[in-house]
Protein backbone atom coordinates (compact mmCIF):
# COMPACT_ATOMS: atom_id res chain seq x y z
CA UNK A 1 0.00 0.00 0.00
CA UNK A 2 1.30 3.44 -0.89
CA UNK A 3 0.61 6.58 1.10
CA UNK A 4 0.95 10.36 1.11
CA UNK A 5 1.65 10.64 4.79
CA UNK A 6 5.02 12.30 4.36
CA UNK A 7 3.58 14.91 2.00
CA UNK A 8 0.64 15.68 4.30
CA UNK A 9 2.95 15.92 7.29
CA UNK A 10 5.33 18.22 5.41
CA UNK A 11 2.44 20.49 4.41
CA UNK A 12 1.74 21.06 8.09
CA UNK A 13 5.41 21.34 8.91
CA UNK A 14 5.18 18.59 11.53
CA UNK A 15 8.04 16.36 12.47
CA UNK A 16 7.53 12.59 12.65
CA UNK A 17 7.65 12.87 16.43
CA UNK A 18 4.93 15.55 16.47
CA UNK A 19 2.66 13.51 14.24
CA UNK A 20 3.36 10.41 16.31
CA UNK A 21 2.34 12.21 19.48
CA UNK A 22 -0.86 13.49 17.87
CA UNK A 23 -2.01 10.00 16.94
CA UNK A 24 -0.49 8.32 20.01
CA UNK A 25 2.00 6.03 18.35
CA UNK A 26 5.78 5.96 18.35
CA UNK A 27 7.93 7.95 15.91
CA UNK A 28 9.20 4.62 14.59
CA UNK A 29 5.65 3.68 13.61
CA UNK A 30 5.21 6.89 11.61
CA UNK A 31 8.58 6.33 9.95
CA UNK A 32 7.70 2.71 9.11
CA UNK A 33 4.39 3.80 7.56
CA UNK A 34 5.99 6.61 5.55
CA UNK A 35 8.69 4.34 4.19
CA UNK A 36 6.12 1.66 3.32
CA UNK A 37 7.60 -0.92 5.66
CA UNK A 38 4.42 -1.17 7.66
CA UNK A 39 0.76 -0.83 6.74
CA UNK A 40 -1.24 0.69 9.61
CA UNK A 41 -4.33 -0.88 11.10
CA UNK A 42 -7.71 0.48 10.01
CA UNK A 43 -8.24 2.37 13.30
CA UNK A 44 -4.87 4.12 12.93
CA UNK A 45 -5.51 4.82 9.25
CA UNK A 46 -8.87 6.41 10.12
CA UNK A 47 -7.25 8.39 12.92
CA UNK A 48 -4.68 9.75 10.48
CA UNK A 49 -7.40 10.56 7.94
CA UNK A 50 -9.38 12.46 10.59
CA UNK A 51 -6.29 14.28 11.75
CA UNK A 52 -5.43 15.47 8.23
CA UNK A 53 -9.11 16.04 7.47
CA UNK A 54 -8.99 13.99 4.28
CA UNK A 55 -10.77 10.78 3.26
CA UNK A 56 -8.92 7.53 3.84
CA UNK A 57 -8.17 7.16 0.14
CA UNK A 58 -6.64 10.64 0.24
CA UNK A 59 -3.76 9.19 2.27
CA UNK A 60 -3.61 5.52 1.40
CA UNK A 61 -4.02 3.95 -2.00
CA UNK A 62 -3.28 0.57 -3.57
CA UNK A 63 0.13 -0.33 -4.94
CA UNK A 64 3.50 -1.43 -3.74
CA UNK A 65 5.48 1.23 -1.95
CA UNK A 66 8.81 2.21 -3.48
CA UNK A 67 10.63 0.86 -0.39
CA UNK A 68 9.03 -2.56 -0.79
CA UNK A 69 9.71 -2.60 -4.50
CA UNK A 70 13.37 -2.11 -3.67
CA UNK A 71 13.43 -5.02 -1.23
CA UNK A 72 11.25 -7.32 -3.36
CA UNK B 1 -9.59 21.82 13.19
CA UNK B 2 -6.78 19.38 12.93
CA UNK B 3 -4.95 21.05 15.82
CA UNK B 4 -7.85 20.35 18.15
CA UNK B 5 -7.88 16.68 17.28
CA UNK B 6 -8.35 14.74 20.49
CA UNK B 7 -5.39 12.70 21.58
CA UNK B 8 -5.76 9.24 22.98
CA UNK B 9 -3.66 10.09 26.02
CA UNK B 10 -4.35 13.67 27.04
CA UNK B 11 -1.64 15.47 28.99
CA UNK B 12 -2.17 15.45 32.74
CA UNK B 13 -1.74 18.73 34.64
CA UNK B 14 -0.07 20.32 31.66
CA UNK B 15 2.84 17.90 31.81
CA UNK B 16 2.62 15.74 28.72
CA UNK B 17 4.42 12.46 28.84
CA UNK B 18 5.49 11.30 25.42
CA UNK B 19 4.91 7.71 24.32
CA UNK B 20 8.63 7.07 24.08
CA UNK B 21 9.24 8.38 27.60
CA UNK B 22 6.42 6.20 28.94
CA UNK B 23 7.77 3.17 27.12
CA UNK B 24 11.24 3.87 28.49
CA UNK B 25 9.89 3.90 32.04
CA UNK B 26 7.91 0.71 31.49
CA UNK B 27 10.89 -0.90 29.77
CA UNK B 28 13.10 -0.03 32.74
CA UNK B 29 10.63 -1.57 35.18
CA UNK B 30 10.37 -4.74 33.05
CA UNK B 31 14.14 -5.01 32.70
CA UNK B 32 14.61 -4.30 36.42
CA UNK B 33 12.20 -7.09 37.35
CA UNK B 34 13.96 -9.49 34.99
CA UNK B 35 17.37 -8.62 36.46
CA UNK B 36 15.94 -9.05 39.97
CA UNK B 37 14.62 -12.48 39.00
CA UNK B 38 18.03 -13.42 37.53
CA UNK B 39 19.77 -12.32 40.73
CA UNK B 40 17.30 -14.29 42.86
CA UNK B 41 17.55 -17.34 40.60
CA UNK B 42 21.33 -17.52 40.71
CA UNK B 43 21.36 -16.60 44.41
CA UNK B 44 19.02 -19.47 45.25
CA UNK B 45 20.86 -21.81 42.89
CA UNK B 46 24.27 -21.13 44.43
CA UNK B 47 22.82 -21.25 47.95
CA UNK B 48 21.22 -24.65 47.27
CA UNK B 49 24.45 -25.98 45.77
CA UNK B 50 26.48 -24.66 48.72
CA UNK B 51 24.08 -26.07 51.33
CA UNK B 52 23.17 -29.63 50.38
CA UNK B 53 22.51 -30.50 54.03
CA UNK B 54 19.41 -28.28 54.23
CA UNK B 55 16.09 -29.95 54.96
CA UNK B 56 14.17 -31.08 51.85
CA UNK B 57 11.12 -28.91 52.58
CA UNK B 58 13.23 -25.80 52.99
CA UNK B 59 15.12 -26.58 49.77
CA UNK B 60 11.86 -26.91 47.88
CA UNK B 61 10.53 -23.70 49.39
CA UNK B 62 13.72 -21.88 48.39
CA UNK B 63 13.43 -23.22 44.84
CA UNK B 64 10.09 -21.42 44.50
CA UNK B 65 11.20 -18.06 45.93
CA UNK B 66 12.12 -16.50 42.54
CA UNK B 67 8.75 -17.53 41.06
CA UNK B 68 6.66 -14.56 42.35
CA UNK B 69 9.24 -12.12 40.95
CA UNK B 70 9.08 -13.86 37.59
CA UNK B 71 5.28 -13.74 37.70
CA UNK B 72 5.50 -10.00 38.33
CA UNK B 73 7.96 -9.65 35.45
CA UNK B 74 5.63 -11.61 33.17
CA UNK B 75 2.65 -9.50 34.19
CA UNK B 76 4.54 -6.24 33.56
CA UNK B 77 5.86 -7.59 30.23
CA UNK B 78 2.34 -8.40 29.04
CA UNK B 79 1.07 -5.03 30.30
CA UNK B 80 3.93 -3.37 28.45
CA UNK B 81 3.02 -5.10 25.21
CA UNK B 82 -0.64 -4.24 25.67
CA UNK B 83 0.16 -0.57 26.11
CA UNK B 84 2.56 -0.53 23.17
CA UNK B 85 1.53 0.88 19.84
CA UNK B 86 0.56 -1.45 16.99
CA UNK B 87 3.99 -1.59 15.33
CA UNK B 88 5.71 -2.52 18.60
CA UNK B 89 3.09 -5.23 19.20
CA UNK B 90 3.79 -6.56 15.69
CA UNK B 91 7.53 -6.58 16.40
CA UNK B 92 7.03 -8.39 19.71
CA UNK B 93 4.70 -10.92 18.08
CA UNK B 94 7.21 -11.67 15.33
CA UNK B 95 10.03 -11.92 17.88
CA UNK B 96 8.05 -14.47 19.89
CA UNK B 97 7.04 -16.24 16.67
CA UNK B 98 10.76 -16.80 16.09
CA UNK B 99 11.74 -17.51 19.71
CA UNK B 100 9.01 -19.99 20.61
CA UNK B 101 9.47 -22.46 17.70
CA UNK B 102 13.26 -22.25 18.09
CA UNK B 103 12.86 -23.04 21.79
CA UNK B 104 10.61 -25.99 20.96
CA UNK B 105 13.11 -27.15 18.34
CA UNK B 106 15.95 -26.98 20.87
CA UNK B 107 14.05 -28.95 23.50
CA UNK B 108 12.77 -31.61 21.11
CA UNK B 109 16.20 -32.02 19.52
CA UNK B 110 17.74 -32.39 22.97
CA UNK B 111 15.07 -34.98 23.77
CA UNK B 112 15.97 -36.95 20.65
CA UNK B 113 19.68 -36.57 21.38
CA UNK B 114 19.08 -37.90 24.88
CA UNK B 115 17.59 -41.01 23.28
CA UNK B 116 20.31 -41.26 20.65
CA UNK B 117 23.27 -40.89 22.98
CA UNK B 118 23.75 -40.49 26.71
CA UNK B 119 23.80 -36.75 27.45
CA UNK B 120 25.71 -35.95 30.58
CA UNK B 121 24.08 -33.62 33.08
CA UNK B 122 27.13 -31.34 33.19
CA UNK B 123 27.23 -31.04 29.38
CA UNK B 124 23.59 -30.63 28.37
CA UNK B 125 20.62 -30.48 30.63
CA UNK B 126 17.68 -28.23 31.40
CA UNK B 127 20.13 -26.14 33.43
CA UNK B 128 21.85 -25.12 30.23
CA UNK B 129 19.01 -24.46 27.79
CA UNK B 130 17.34 -21.52 29.54
CA UNK B 131 19.82 -18.87 28.25
CA UNK B 132 18.98 -19.96 24.71
CA UNK B 133 15.39 -18.81 25.11
CA UNK B 134 16.58 -15.27 25.77
CA UNK B 135 19.00 -15.57 22.88
CA UNK B 136 16.23 -16.72 20.51
CA UNK B 137 14.01 -13.83 21.64
CA UNK B 138 16.83 -11.38 20.91
CA UNK B 139 17.29 -12.89 17.45
CA UNK B 140 13.55 -12.46 16.83
CA UNK B 141 13.61 -8.85 18.05
CA UNK B 142 16.59 -8.04 15.83
CA UNK B 143 14.95 -9.60 12.75
CA UNK B 144 11.63 -7.85 13.35
CA UNK B 145 13.19 -4.44 14.08
CA UNK B 146 15.35 -4.76 10.98
CA UNK B 147 12.24 -5.42 8.94
CA UNK B 148 10.18 -2.49 10.22
CA UNK B 149 12.65 0.22 11.19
Amino acid sequence: MRNRLKVLRAERDWSQAELAERVDVSRQTINAIETGKYDPSLPLAFTLARLFDVPLEGIFFPGESSEREKTA
Amino acid sequence: MSDSFPRKSPPIDGAPVSRSAGLLTKGSVILGLFVLWLVMYFGVRFFLEANPELERGIRMLLAFTPTPVFALFLWSFVQGIRSSDELERRIQLEALAVAFPLGVLLLTTLGLMQRAVELKFEDWSYNHVSPFFGFFYLIGILLARRRYT
